[in-house]
């Protein structure tokens, strides 16, 4: 696949579930795409430099910060945002302990809080205090209501454990 | 990641990379034809190369896109340990190998998760920011960069690999394919780094790798990270360990020396004389543990 610089690339990517063929110039940032291609704007752009995780999505699987992603890098991937999320109106388990521990304030950093606790909670089940924080250490709440984000990802452990 | 000097950051309102063509190679040789040929830049995760094309810092016509080479992700264990190039952090985070237990340490504090899933240990090799993580590593372990061309593979130590602040020893048209680290079995080993604010660059990094034998030192590796153009290795501390006993004196004096050649700079974290002061503690206090521990 040769693109130039002045040209266009056709990308195929499964975004939450489904088929999106579209074309992009190859510096077309992927939260962009997401945002402004597909109306998708439940992921937020925060810093714009892979600071602060706002802008975080699961790439196959995967947390990553698509500010700091090309579109065309997603050519042929799966993407989910937090949109992809729930279904059928149905909040998942770590939406709901998002909302039931009042794990937000101005909400900003929410949807990637809560796409990167998701891809926690499916690496291991079981995490500390400790560990969470840690692992959360790429998402920044500007409010600092970090203690109820941290409550929430130990109860959406806890949930999907039962 | 990139570090944004703090007064550009209020220059800056939208970033964006500028123009750029787009190259996705089969193969490696496919790459390898390609950057004979054009005016490109390797892309690997993009974790440092996409926020240095916001900063147009670069401006390369082409991309090249290695990132989904198959050929070149994969951790191959003997008497060398071999690394592909684009193999990614959290592959080495989560991957504990026996004599070389320190890249496992260095890379799960490599920026944050997010970038872990996505950033290479070869883009941030390559990359050569002076507070990054593996240099010091590898520059303690002695490893060798196995550097691919159409013209041919060469080999390159990592103490020249490393040539400066963003700059190592790869031409036009070369690709760096693979690492390869001695392995250290019966050495203790620990990658510490100190930093101000979570995500921030260290600093200042310890690699330590020591050999020790009814207490004496038989052999010791020590570089440090963020303190100088490219990984510190503070030779003259090894000098003051080797064949002593790691008593409280030893490790004073030893702290001392690893500040000997280093040039630490200065900036909105830390001044220079305060970085020269994290790394003597960053030794004395790992020295402690480790002499504690025997």
């Amino acid at each position: 696949m040769k693109v130039e610089p002045d040209q266009k690339v056709r990308i195929n990517v499964k975004v939450n579930g489904v088929l999106h063929e579209a074309e992009v110039e190859p510096r077309k940032l992927l939260v962009d795409f997401l945002r402004d291609d597909l109306g998708l704007t439940g992921t937020k752009v925060g810093c714009d430099t892979t600071t602060c995780g706002a802008c975080t999505i699961l790439l196959d699987g995967r947390s990553v910060k698509s500010c700091t992603l090309l579109a065309v890098q997603a050519h042929g991937r799966e993407i989910t945002t937090i949109e992809g999320l729930s279904s059928d109106s149905k909040l998942s388990p770590v939406q709901e302990a998002f909302k039931d521990n009042f794990a937000l304030q101005c909400g900003f950093c929410t949807a990637g809080m809560i796409v990167q606790a998701t891809f926690l909670l499916s690496q291991k089940k079981d995490m500390t205090e400790e560990e969470i924080r840690d692992s959360i250490h790429g998402n920044i709440c500007r409010c600092t209501g970090y203690q109820n984000i941290v409550n929430a990802i130990m109860d959406a452990s806890r949930r999907m454990k039962a | 990641m990139v570090r944004i000097p703090f007064k550009r950051l209020f220059l800056i309102i939208k970033m964006y990379p500028p123009q750029v063509g787009y190259f996705r190679p089969e193969s490696l040789g496919e790459a390898l034809e390609f950057l004979e040929r054009e005016e490109a830049k390797v892309l690997a995760g993009g974790q440092s190369l996409i926020p240095m094309l916001k900063l147009r810092v670069l401006r390369p016509k082409y991309l090249v896109d290695i990132g989904g080479l198959k050929e070149l992700s994969y951790i191959k264990e003997g008497d060398t340990i071999s690394i592909g190039a684009t193999t990614r952090h959290f592959e080495l985070a989560s991957r504990r190998i026996r004599g070389l237990e320190i890249l496992q340490e260095a890379a799960s504090k490599v920026g944050d998760v997010q970038v872990r899933n996505v950033g290479t240990i070869g883009g941030s090799v390559c990359n050569a920011d002076p507070a990054a993580d593996y240099p010091a590593v590898l520059t303690a372990l002695d490893a060798t960069m196995k550097v691919r061309s159409k013209k041919g593979t060469r080999e390159v130590k990592a103490h020249d690999f490393f040539k400066g602040p963003f700059s190592v020893d790869l031409n036009p048209g070369e690709v760096l394919e693979e690492i390869r680290i001695p392995r250290l079995e019966g050495y203790r080993q620990t990658y510490r780094k100190v930093v101000r604010r979570a995500g921030d660059f260290a600093l200042a990094g310890l690699a330590l790798a020591i050999k020790l034998d009814s207490g004496v030192v038989k052999d010791v590796r020590i570089a440090f990270t963020g303190v100088s153009q490219g990984p510190h290795r503070a030779k003259e501390a090894e000098k003051v360990l080797r064949d002593s006993k790691l008593t409280k004196d030893v490790i004073k004096r030893a702290s001392e020396a690893s500040t000997s050649g280093a040039n630490p700079p200065s900036d909105s974290r830390g001044s220079s004389w305060y970085r020269l002061e994290v790394m003597k503690r960053l030794l004395q206090t790992s020295l402690e543990v480790m002499a504690n521990e025997s």
